[in-house]
C-alpha cells in the first residue's frame, strides 16, 4: 500500500468513487434541463427504505456475532430498538402529508413501493459490482506472474 | 385464496424467505444451516420468479419479471467472467484454455443481450408498456458501474504494486458505462426516448444516493451500538506471570519439538 495515511486514502478513493459521477450528472443536467421533479422524494424515500432494510440485515447478522460473544442479547436489543425507530420514522415522515408520496395510494403500498424499487437498485448494484469486479479479477488474475527480484547481500 | 393474501405469500414472505436464507447461508458457521439458507434463497427467488404467473393482478409481478428478464444475462456474465479468472496463473484447480474462450463468449453475449434490451426489441415490456423495474435497473446500473470502476481504478493505484494494466483496464470500463449514458441521453432507443431516459438517470441517482447515506448511517450505528456494548465488557482476568519452573518446561517442549524428538 502506499505511504500516504488512511484518512488521505479513503477521501482519495471516495472522491474518485463519487466525483466522477456526480460532475456526469450535473453536467447532463447543465445541458438536457429536464424535469427532476420527484428527485428529492424518491432520495430521502430511498435513504429511509435503505436505513430500515440495511439494520434489519444487520439485526441478523447480529445471531454471527452472538454466537461468537455468547451474550447476544444486549446488542441485539440495541438493534431491534433501531429498527423499529427507523420504521416508526418512515412511517410517520409517509403519514405527514403527501411530501413522500408518489403515485400511490396508501402509505403501506408507498413503503412497499419503495422496497421493491430498493430491491430493483440492488440487483442492478450487484450486476454492475459483477461486471466490474469479474473485469478485474480476470484482469488479476491472467497477468504473467510477477517474479521478485532480492538484491544480493 | 384471498388477492392480499396470494401477494403475501407468493411475493413479500418470499423475499423474506430469500433474504433471510442468503442471510444464513453467507454469514452462518454450520454446515447445515448454510445448506438450509441456501435451499431457502432458492426457494424464495423461484417464488420471485414466478409472480408473472402467480400474482398477474398486482402490479408488483413486475419486479419479478424483471428478475426473469435480467437473469439470463446476468448468470452469462457472472460464469463467464469466473471462467476467464480461473483459467488464469491459479495455483489450484485452473480452468483450460476452451473454458477461458467459452468465458469470454458468454460475456459478450451477456454484455449484447444487456445493450439490446435497451437498443433493440429485447426490452422487458410488462404488461403493456415498458416495464416500470427496467427504467429504474438500467440506468441504476449504468451510474454505479461508472462510479465503481473510476473507484476501482483509485483502488487498485492504491493497494497494487505495478498495476498499471488494471488501471487502465478500470478507466476503460467506466469509459464503456459512460460511453452507454452518453449514448441512452442523446439518442432515442425503439423503445426509450432520450428524455425518459435523461430524467430516470437523475432519479436513479437520487436514488443510490440516498441507499448510501441510508446504509452508512445504518452501519455507523451498528458499529456504535456493538462499541457500546464492548465497552461494557468486564475487563479479562489478567494471569500471573509464568514462573521459573513453567518457563523450563515450556523451553523444554520447545527443544523437543524443534529437534523433532531427538536428545539435543
Amino acid at each position: 500500500m502506499n505511504g500516504s495515511s488512511p484518512n488521505r486514502t479513503l477521501v482519495r478513493l471516495s472522491a474518485w468513487s463519487l466525483l466522477p459521477s456526480v460532475g456526469f450528472i450535473v453536467i447532463l443536467w447543465w445541458f438536457t434541463q429536464p424535469s427532476v421533479e420527484g428527485a428529492l422524494v424518491r432520495f430521502v424515500n430511498s435513504m429511509l427504505t435503505s436505513f430500515t432494510l440495511f439494520s434489519f440485515m444487520l439485526l441478523v447478522v447480529l445471531f454471527t456475532y452472538g454466537d461468537a460473544r455468547k451474550r447476544p442479547i444486549a446488542p441485539m436489543v440495541g438493534v431491534f430498538a433501531m429498527v423499529a425507530i427507523s420504521t416508526g420514522l418512515t412511517v410517520f415522515f409517509l403519514s405527514q402529508g403527501d411530501f413522500l408520496m408518489e403515485a400511490n395510494a396508501s402509505v403501506r403500498a408507498q413503503y412497499l413501493s419503495n422496497i421493491i424499487r430498493f430491491g430493483t437498485t440492488v440487483a442492478a448494484i450487484l450486476v454492475s459490482a459483477v461486471v466490474v469486479g469479474g473485469t478485474l479479477l480476470a484482469s488479476i488474475l491472467n497477468s504473467p506472474p510477477k517474479v521478485i527480484h532480492f538484491e544480493e547481500e | 385464496m384471498e388477492e392480499a393474501m396470494q401477494a403475501f405469500v407468493f411475493f413479500w414472505l418470499a423475499g423474506l424467505v430469500f433474504l433471510l436464507g442468503s442471510l444464513l447461508a453467507f454469514f452462518s458457521k454450520e454446515a447445515l444451516r448454510r445448506k438450509a439458507g441456501l435451499a431457502m434463497t432458492v426457494v424464495g427467488f423461484v417464488s420471485l420468479l414466478a409472480t408473472p404467473w402467480t400474482l398477474s393482478f398486482s402490479p408488483s409481478s413486475a419486479f419479478g419479471h424483471l428478475l426473469g428478464s435480467v437473469l439470463g444475462p446476468s448468470v452469462l456474465l457472472a460464469v463467464g467472467f469466473y471462467q476467464i479468472a480461473f483459467s488464469g496463473h491459479v495455483p489450484v484447480g485452473r480452468l483450460s484454455k476452451q473454458d477461458r474462450l467459452l468465458g469470454v463468449v458468454m460475456v459478450i453475449v451477456g454484455v449484447v443481450w444487456f445493450e439490446a434490451m435497451h437498443w433493440w426489441s429485447l426490452t422487458p415490456t410488462y404488461p403493456s408498456g415498458v416495464n416500470p423495474y427496467w427504467l429504474i435497473f438500467w440506468p441504476t446500473m449504468l451510474l454505479f458501474g461508472f462510479a465503481t470502476a473510476t473507484g476501482a481504478f483509485a483502488f487498485v493505484g492504491v493497494v497494487g504494486d505495478r498495476r498499471l494494466r488494471e488501471q487502465r483496464l478500470m478507466l476503460v470500463v467506466a469509459g464503456f458505462f459512460l460511453t452507454l449514458m452518453v449514448l441512452g441521453a442523446t439518442s432515442d432507443g425503439p423503445s426509450i426516448e432520450r428524455e425518459r431516459f435523461v430524467s430516470e438517470l437523475l432519479l436513479s441517482a437520487a436514488d443510490l444516493f440516498g441507499v448510501l447515506v441510508g446504509a452508512s448511517a445504518a452501519v455507523v450505528l451498528f458499529f456504535l451500538v456493538v462499541l457500546v456494548y464492548e465497552r461494557q465488557q468486564p475487563e479479562p482476568t489478567t494471569l500471573a506471570p509464568p514462573t521459573a519452573e513453567q518457563l523450563e518446561r515450556a523451553t523444554a517442549t520447545v527443544a523437543h519439538h524443534i529437534s523433532g524428538g531427538k536428545e539435543a
